[in-house]
């Protein structure tokens, strides 16, 4: 049991935030001011390194959704990368991969931001 | 298991008894608890998974709405603790976890359908409709006597 970290990186104009430990009604408010900072600076391209997360609850990908919301609003996006079996079957069985992208690689996420 | 010093656990020979701070900072302790439980009951994998967080949303909801500090909660002398009480019958884990916090019209609320609200890219309200989608019997009760509960049970399916 991990304890929750956040770090962030820049990759061009994409923002690439790694997530450690557990991502719950708790913890979740961290990673919401950082996202909302980010909004106020006008960087709405983001992908989230989930690869260390250990689990999402509702509380947390429900606030995902609307940041990708906005994100969307303003030309960017809010994608997953690296999302863990254990927690990607659970996030696909209730739906959220219908409107939250998920990439295995860096690489595929940061060119689907690049795609017209 | 690495718990705090808040965190209480006692078994008795059919039981487990978890009581914690109705507080954020118990849930992973929590879930940590019953996914050890799970497995030792030999609930495969996706199935723990399900239970994990079955019950991380009953307790969520516990913290953020039973003793949200905004609102009366209905019995403000007792602790606000979160109680869970573990057993297992034949062929079903059930779980029960109790508060003191505000009472819940849990008949009357109806949170939709799951997909809709995430295609609608709604924020919130998916708690309850998730403890309703991963276990096989939800129930709410509350009285004087024993504040709130919700009763998760999830049956043991032998393939």
């Amino acid at each position: 049991m991990k304890d929750f970290r956040i770090e962030q990186e820049s990759c061009g104009n994409i923002q690439l935030i790694r997530l450690q430990g557990s991502l719950d009604m708790y913890s979740f408010p961290r990673l919401e001011s950082q996202l909302q900072t980010l909004f106020q600076q006008g960087r709405y391209c983001l992908m989230l390194d989930c690869s260390q997360l250990d689990y999402i609850g509702s509380a947390g990908l429900g606030a995902l959704i609307g940041f990708a919301k906005q994100a969307r609003e303003h030309d960017g996006d809010l994608k997953l990368l690296r999302v863990p079996e254990r927690i990607y079957k659970i996030v696909e069985l209730l739906g959220f991969t219908k409107v939250l992208q998920v990439y295995n690689t860096e690489e595929t996420a940061i060119a689907s931001f690049q795609k017209p | 298991m690495g718990l705090d010093k808040q965190i209480d656990v006692k078994k008795s020979t059919s039981r487990l008894f978890v009581r914690a701070p109705g507080h954020g900072s118990s849930l992973r302790h929590i879930r940590t608890v019953i996914t050890d439980l799970a497995r030792q009951v030999g609930f495969p994998e996706d199935e723990v998974a399900k239970i994990e967080m079955a019950v991380d949303e009953a307790c969520s909801n516990v913290v953020e709405h039973a003793y949200n500090a905004n609102r009366d909660w209905s019995w403000k002398h007792r602790d606000p603790d979160i109680r869970l009480t573990i057993h297992t019958e034949a062929d079903r884990l059930i779980i029960q976890i109790s508060d003191n916090g505000k009472r819940f019209d849990f008949a009357a609320y109806r949170p939709g359908n799951i997909v809709d609200r995430i295609r609608a890219m709604r924020s919130g309200g998916y708690g309850i409709a998730i403890m309703r989608k991963f276990m096989d019997e939800v129930e709410y009760k509350s009285d004087d006597q024993t504040g709130n509960t919700i009763r998760l049970v999830k049956y043991l399916k032998k393939s």
